[in-house]
C-alpha cells in the first residue's frame, strides 16, 4: 500500500488550517469550508493527480450539496472530509462512491472539531474585552486576528497531519480488502442515493414552496433529455429565462 | 508644528469617505469568522472592521474606547447581505453620534439604539443572505462546474471558488455602500420591488438547477427482478416505462418531507439514509 510522504501530508494539513481558521483570503474561506472541492484540488496537486482527485471529490461534493453554516456550525465540515478522503480513495485505487463512505465519518468528527474551535475562542474574547476598554487598537488585532488564527492552526494541522500520515493508507487498506461483492455494491447505492440529501437541503433552505414546479420541470426535463448531455451552464442559462419571464408576468399581473 | 498641535487639540471627528467604507468593508470580510465563539459569535470581527472609522470619529481617547467596547457586544449575521449593510449603517450611526458628542449636543444616538438597530436586523439578513448566497448561488455555480470536476478538470473547483468569492466581496460592498448612505432607512433596500424580483428570480434559478442535478446525479434503481410462470420482471425497466426517474425523486421528497415535518437536521438524515439505502441494497431490492 502506498502512503503519503511527511512533506505531502504536512501540506494538506496546513491547508486545512489555512481554511478552518478562516484566515486564507478572509470571507473566501466560506467556499473553501462549505465545499469540499478546492481541498480535493489542492490534495490532488500534492499528490500529483489532479485528475482522478477531481473525480473523487466531484462525488464527495454532491453528498456535501445544500450543506453551509446557519449560526458558524455545520452538522459536517466538507474541507476536512476531503482532505482524508480524496488521499484515501487515491491511494487505495478506490472508487469515488467507496470514498463517499469514508468521508461521511470523517467529516462528522471535523464538525465537532469546528465547535472545539468556537469554545477556545470564547476565552480569547476576554482578552479582546481588556483591549477595548484600553482603546489599544493594535491589542485588538492581537486578539481578534492573531491569536484565533493561531489557535486553529494548532488544533487542526497537527491532527490533520497524524491523520493523514498514519491514518490514510490504513483506511485506504481497510477500505480496499472490504470493497467488492456485496460491501461494494452496498457502498455503491449509499453513494448514489445520497446526493438526494444535500438537494433536498437546498430546496428547504431556498424555502419557497410555491416554486417546487420549477424544481419538477427541471428534473423530469433533465431526465427526459439526458441521453443529450446537455452542459450545466446551457440549462442555467434556460433556468434564468424561465425565471424572468415568470417574475416579469407575476409583477405586471399585480400592477394591473 | 503648528499644524501639529491643531491637530492633536482638535477632537472634530474626521469625514468618512468612500475609502473609508471600502477598507471597512474589506476589514470585514477578512475577518469575518476568524474570531468565530460561542458568546459573541462575530462581534469582534465587526469591531476590528470598524477601527480605523471609529478612530476618525472619536479623537477623545475615552470616546474611543467606549466605541470599541459598544461593538463587542454579540453580533451574528452573514457575511455579504448582513455584513455589508450593518458595517455601512453603523459607520453611518457611529458618525452621527461622534458629531453630537463633538457638538455637545444631546446623544440621540444612544448605545441602546446603536445595538438595537444592529441586534433588529442581523438575524433578518443573515436569513436572506444564507439563503440567497450560501443556500442558491453558491450551489448554481457549484452546479455548473460539477461535469467540469467530474471529468478530472481543476476548474471544476477553481469556477465556483472564485466566482462566488468574488460575488461575495463585491455585493458586499454594494452593501456597505448602500447602508452607510441609507443609514436607518436602510433596511427599506429588502423591501424594494427590484430586490424583491431579484430574490424572486434567483430562488427559482436555485430550485431549477436543483432539479437538473437531481436529475443527473441522484441515482436510485432497483435491481429487482423475479419471473413468473416464465415471464420475467425486471421492476427497473417497468418503473422506466412508466415514470421515468421516479425512484429518485421519491428520495430527494421523502428527505424534503422529514425536514418540513421535523426540522431541518442534516446529520440524522445523513445517517438514516444511509441506514435506510445500505439495508435496500444488502437485501437487494435497491
Amino acid at each position: 500500500m502506498e502512503t503519503l510522504s511527511v512533506v505531502q501530508a504536512l501540506i494538506i494539513a496546513l491547508w486545512i488550517g489555512a481554511v478552518m481558521s478562516r484566515s486564507f483570503l478572509g470571507g473566501a474561506t466560506t467556499t473553501l469550508r462549505f465545499t469540499p472541492m478546492m481541498t480535493g484540488l489542492v490534495c490532488g496537486i500534492v499528490m500529483g493527480d489532479v485528475a482522478n482527485a477531481m473525480m473523487v471529490v466531484a462525488a464527495i461534493q454532491l453528498i456535501y450539496m445544500g450543506v453551509f453554516s446557519p449560526g458558524g456550525q455545520m452538522p459536517s465540515e466538507p474541507a476536512i472530509a476531503a482532505g482524508i478522503a480524496v488521499p484515501v480513495a487515491m491511494l487505495g485505487n478506490l472508487d469515488p462512491e467507496a470514498a463517499i463512505a469514508v468521508a461521511v465519518p470523517v467529516g462528522l468528527l471535523g464538525s465537532y472539531l469546528y465547535q472545539f474551535r468556537f469554545f477556545l475562542n470564547t476565552f480569547v474574547v476576554k482578552l479582546s474585552d481588556k483591549y477595548a476598554a484600553e482603546g489599544n487598537a493594535k491589542g485588538l488585532t492581537w486578539s481578534i486576528i492573531g491569536i484565533p488564527i493561531l489557535i486553529s492552526f494548532a488544533l487542526f494541522t497537527p491532527l490533520m497531519f497524524v491523520a493523514l500520515y498514519f491514518g490514510t493508507p490504513l483506511i485506504a487498506s481497510i477500505v480496499n480488502a472490504a470493497a467488492g461483492g456485496i460491501v461494494f455494491h452496498v457502498l455503491t447505492v449509499i453513494g448514489n442515493g445520497l446526493a438526494a440529501i444535500g438537494i433536498a437541503v437546498t430546496v428547504y433552505v431556498i424555502g419557497r414552496k410555491e416554486y417546487i414546479v420549477f424544481f419538477l420541470l427541471a428534473y423530469f426535463m433533465s431526465v427526459m433529455l439526458k441521453s443529450l448531455s446537455i452542459p450545466m451552464v446551457t440549462y442555467a442559462i434556460l433556468g434564468t429565462v424561465i425565471a424572468v419571464i415568470f417574475v416579469l408576468a407575476q409583477s405586471k399581473s399585480t400592477a394591473d | 508644528m503648528a499644524e501639529y498641535q491643531e491637530k492633536t487639540l482638535d477632537l472634530a471627528p474626521e469625514a468618512l469617505t468612500k475609502k473609508d467604507i471600502l477598507i471597512m468593508w474589506l476589514r470585514f470580510y477578512f475577518a469575518n469568522e476568524i474570531p468565530h465563539s460561542f458568546d459573541r459569535y462575530i462581534a469582534p470581527s465587526l469591531l476590528w472592521a470598524m477601527i480605523p472609522v471609529l478612530k476618525k470619529l472619536y479623537k477623545d481617547k475615552d470616546e474611543l474606547a467606549a466605541a470599541y467596547q459598544r461593538h463587542l457586544l454579540f453580533f451574528n449575521t452573514q457575511i455579504s447581505w448582513g455584513g455589508g449593510i450593518i458595517t455601512g449603517l453603523m459607520a453611518s450611526l457611529e458618525q452621527e453620534r461622534a458629531s453630537q458628542v463633538y457638538k455637545k449636543e444631546e446623544i440621540t444616538i444612544t448605545d441602546d439604539l446603536i445595538y438595537n438597530t444592529k441586534a433588529g436586523l442581523m438575524g433578518a439578513l443573515a436569513g436572506i443572505g444564507d439563503s440567497i448566497d450560501s443556500g442558491t448561488i453558491q450551489y448554481i455555480f457549484i452546479a455548473i462546474a460539477i461535469p467540469w470536476a467530474e471529468q478530472g478538470l481543476a476548474i471544476g473547483a477553481l469556477f465556483p471558488f472564485i466566482a462566488f468569492s468574488l460575488y461575495q466581496a463585491l455585493i458586499g460592498l454594494f452593501f456597505a455602500n448602500q447602508g452607510f448612505r441609507l443609514g436607518r432607512q436602510a433596511s427599506d433596500l429588502l423591501t424594494s420591488s427590484t430586490m424583491q424580483n431579484t430574490i424572486n428570480v434567483l430562488s427559482i434559478l436555485g430550485l431549477f438547477m436543483m432539479g437538473i442535478l437531481a436529475g443527473n446525479y441522484v441515482k436510485v434503481t432497483s435491481s429487482l427482478q423475479f419471473t413468473i410462470s416464465g415471464k420475467e420482471f425486471i421492476i427497473q425497466d417497468i418503473l422506466d416505462s412508466v415514470i421515468p426517474g421516479l425512484l429518485p425523486i421519491l428520495v430527494v421528497f421523502g428527505v424534503y418531507g422529514y425536514f418540513v415535518k421535523k426540522g431541518m437536521n442534516v446529520t440524522k438524515a445523513l445517517l438514516g439514509l444511509t441506514l435506510i439505502l445500505a439495508v435496500l441494497g444488502a437485501v437487494g431490492i435497491l
